[in-house]
């Protein structure tokens, strides 16, 4: 065995390598404070593994993409939790990415001769950003998409080679398969890669320089470490209590406990006059391996604890499949990109160069103003403007980052917007599930091919004009959408359309001429009326005829009903009949009668309504009584002209089933 | 954080012994958190180990009057609903099958993949045997190994269902088996 140690050794030399790496003296003793590095090393090494692990399952083309991580996220073995571990030590980083610069930052580690190393720190912060930024697209979900679009689209206004960049960028002059391959290739592959590249350049030379040794002059006492964490567990606790209705109440007790623990450890040091045992008494220098380590592995491990807890606690969303023509107004970039997203708001940067101005200009600057931090920190004076410009940028981040999340979470619109994509989200889970399967065309197709989830756009766009869907609390007329029809109701409410209740309403003289129904219509006077109003139809008529008409339907929902009720349904066809009431003068019922009324035979089942909505000018329905219903398919007019239907028969049907409730349903 | 203060740089009580406590956590907190995100990884990349087999799949080919009297096999396309991972595909071409009509009543059939290594059988330029162009293996028309061939086994005969046989259907169950062994193993 040693043998074999001794051979590896001297071919390799991997155990003086070690030895080196471990090796190394902390001037001063390990610190819990100098664990930042070592923790983000160890979030970069987790985002590694978990992410060569996910490009096993993951395929990056628009059809398939959303697909694979629906299958990573729903049915791949513990899928769901790589994804998240993935997901949340993104944005952990970011936590961490920030820590570690205001430590090198306030312990001036930046200084001469260390620039490079600051240098390498900053460019390595950018391109963590950067691979945030390209993972966030790769889900093609709608959250994805939309965000990035206005991301690229903000690369666009670049001056000169703006256009350029962003047809590079995204792989052409639309989003698509190319879009994606390129992001997955930087995401994956060039930004990952850079990244180690960096990463080894910045730890060169961070043993080359060693770490920065507590001077006198330079020394940072402990105390200013607790007045930092008491400011940072306040400054959380504020935040939790601005949000303290979406979260539950512990958000708010774990820093309020905190930064009260904090401050009675502040008070004691004060009351004892020990500001800092280090500070007082040079303490022992320490080594990197067990020292240091073993601080870094506590550290490391809670940070890997904080992520499973909001993998298990948050979960990791996966929004509905990116659509082009279904704008998602709640699309939001990463939370860390908040205060740059609402800074493009605000009124200075209103208008083509306000846009360059925001997007470009402002973060150019303040990146440039990081990157000078070492020249600027050369004199004791410059340290402290530093000093003072990194907490300006952080509290000036926190601030717009809350002040962007509040406002979405007062504005009913966007929470409108963020329900409906649940909805959507969990919609298309349910027809997955439904379908046992995607089809090969992707998951789009599914939500196209719904008429739940397309029913009510088409109705709300095409029958909304006139035709109502149901009443809200206040009796307003709803567009099949949810919102208030814009203009007045002219022609019948279909929520319901064919059940027997909503047959029997017509079969009242009240509902039959309210502007519920005919009221706004030629029908509102005529035979029909006239028969309604001379009959006076008994309550047990109307439902006869009710249930008899509406058993020609085939309502899924009344499939039970039909099928029991036999005998009223057999009566009510036989008082339709020529000896009851003679429904059957004017309209057709089971394929004989009159031709002045609608032909009621398989009245309101799907074809008669795809029909009717084709052409209800034609002489089995209106003829020449149509008052206003467009003919929605293609239809030849009765002196030969064919007139272009306003939709296309999947529409029809689409609508068609909708009201009729024909869609997967558990 | 001990209350007086010694006037001595403070010694730990005992370096070795605190040594061995940090280096014990450093090594098992580091096994365990390398662990979570190895683990998740691994678990997905093991998951194919415990999913579905592919299964038997009937399905009807032909009519028995559309296969040649004279005994000479004819190839048919396994076509088929198929789910690969999050995809379904209603028609989806999972394989291929030779029939053969022996006499007026009897239909073999055959997989088309070699037995020995999985590449797709043909028959041979002179129309006379079943060939494998890989590795030159050759099978009669029954399916048994001929000349030189290196496939271990002979073709993997397929079920045809005597019932609708008679009837003049041909239905076969599609199964897969493992290549490169002497018994037939379904997969």
């Amino acid at each position: 065995m040693k043998g074999l140690f001794s051979w590896l050794e001297n071919r390799t030399g991997i155990g003086a390598l070690a030895k080196e790496a471990l090796f190394e003296r902390v001037p001063g003793g390990a610190r819990w404070r100098y664990v930042w590095g070592s923790t983000l090393t160890f979030a970069i090494m987790v985002q590694f593994i978990t992410g060569v692990f996910l490009w096993m399952a993951y395929s990056p083309s628009a059809s398939t993409a959303w697909e694979s991580v629906y299958y990573i996220q729903n049915e791949l073995t513990f899928g769901w939790i790589l994804r998240g571990i993935h997901h949340w030590t993104a944005q952990i980083m970011v936590v961490l990415l920030v820590l570690h610069l205001v430590q090198v930052v306030i312990d001036s580690a930046y200084r001469a001769p260390r620039e490079f190393n600051f240098w390498f720190g900053v460019i390595l912060l950018f391109i963590t950003l950067a691979t945030s930024l390209t993972g966030y697209l790769l889900p093609w979900d709608q959250k994805g998409f939309w965000a990035t679009k206005v991301a690229t689209n903000l690369a666009g206004v670049v001056p000169i080679i703006g256009d350029d960049l962003q047809r590079v960028v995204i792989g052409g002059a639309d989003y698509g398969h190319h879009t994606l391959t390129r992001f997955f290739a930087l995401h994956a592959g060039i930004l990952p890669a850079a990244l180690i590249a960096l990463i080894g350049v910045h730890i060169y030379l961070f043993r080359r320089h060693g770490i920065t040794e507590a001077k006198p002059a330079t020394r940072v006492g402990a105390l200013y470490y607790w007045y930092l964490l008491a400011v940072g567990s306040a400054g959380l606790a504020v935040v939790a209590y601005l949000f303290k209705d979406s979260n539950p109440p512990w958000v708010l007790w774990v820093p309020s406990l905190l930064a009260a623990g904090v401050l009675v450890r502040i008070v004691f040091l004060h009351l004892h006059g020990k500001d800092d045992n280090s500070a007082r008494r040079p303490k022992r220098d320490g080594m990197f391996w067990p020292d240091q380590i073993f601080r870094d592995a506590i550290v490391c491990f809670a940070v890997l604890g904080a992520v499973l807890f909001f993998v298990f606690w948050k979960g990791t969303e996966l929004t509905s499949p990116a659509d082009p023509s279904q704008p998602y107004n709640a699309a939001r970039p990463d939370w860390y990109f908040m205060p740059l997203f609402l800074m493009l708001k605000f009124e200075p940067f209103q208008g083509e160069f306000g846009l360059v101005l925001g997007a470009i200009i402002v973060p150019g600057v303040l990146s440039s103003m990081l990157f000078m931090m070492p020249l600027i920190g050369l004199k004791k004076v410059g340290h402290w403007v530093n000093v003072v410009l990194l907490y300006v940028l952080i509290g000036g981040f926190v601030v717009l980052t809350v002040m962007a999340f509040k406002k979405d979470s007062s504005d009913p619109a966007y929470i409108a917007d963020v329900t409906k994509a649940h909805e959507q989200a969990e919609r298309v889970n349910e027809l997955i599930e439904f379908n046992d399967g995607i089809p090969p065309e992707g998951a789009l197709s599914l939500l196209y091919s719904d008429p739940l989830t397309q029913g009510p756009r088409l109705f709300a766009t095409n029958c909304s004009t006139c035709h109502a869907y149901g009443y809200d609390d206040d009796g307003n007329a709803l567009d099949g959408a949810n919102k208030k029809l814009i203009d007045k109701q002219s022609a019948p409410d279909l929520k319901g359309v064919g059940s027997r209740e909503w047959i029997s309403k017509v079969l009242t003289v009240d509902h039959y001429q309210s502007s519920k129904f005919f009221g706004n219509t030629n029908f509102k006077k005529g035979k029909m009326l006239e028969f309604l109003v001379d009959t006076e139809l008994e309550e047990e008529d109307v439902t006869g005829l009710a249930a008899a008409l509406s058993s020609e339907a085939k309502l899924k929902s009344q499939s039970d009903i039909d099928n029991n009720d036999t005998k009223l349904i057999a009566n009510g066809f036989e008082w339709m009949g020529e000896d009851e009431l003679a429904c059957v003068d004017c309209h057709k019922i089971k394929g004989e009668g009159g031709k002045k009324g609608p032909d009621l035979t398989a009245y309101m089942s799907r074809q008669w309504l795809v029909d009717f909505i084709g052409n209800s000018s034609h002489e089995r329905f209106y003829g020449d009584d149509n008052d206003r219903m467009p003919n929605f398919l293609d239809a030849v007019s009765a002196e030969g002209e064919i007139k272009q239907g306003k939709l296309d028969q999947k529409s029809v049907e689409l609508i068609v089933d909708w009201l009729r409730g024909e869609y997967a349903d558990k | 954080m001990n209350k007086s203060l010694p006037s001595e740089p403070i010694e730990p009580d005992d370096p070795e012994r605190r040594q061995f406590l940090e280096k014990t956590v450093s090594i098992v907190l580091g096994g365990a958190m390398v662990s979570v995100p190895v683990g998740a990884g691994i678990a997905t990349l093991l998951a194919p180990l415990s999913s579905d087999k592919g299964g038997s799949l009937k399905i009807r080919l032909a009519s028995i009057e559309d296969l040649p009297s004279d005994g000479t096999p004819k190839l048919y396309q396994i076509v088929a609903e198929k789910k690969d991972a999050w995809t379904k595909y209603p028609n989806k071409p999972i394989g291929s099958v030779f029939l053969r009509r022996i006499g007026e009543s009897k239909v073999v059939a055959f997989s088309s993949s070699c037995p020995h290594a999985g590449c797709s059988v043909d028959i041979d330029s002179d129309g006379s045997a079943f060939f494998c162009p890989c590795h030159a293996s050759s099978f009669d028309f029954d399916g048994i190994t001929q000349g030189k061939s290196v496939s271990p086994r002979g073709l993997d005969a397929l079920e045809v269902d005597p019932d609708l046989l008679v009837k003049g259907e041909v239905w076969v169950t599609f199964v897969k088996f493992k290549a490169g062994v002497a018994d037939k193993v379904e997969v």
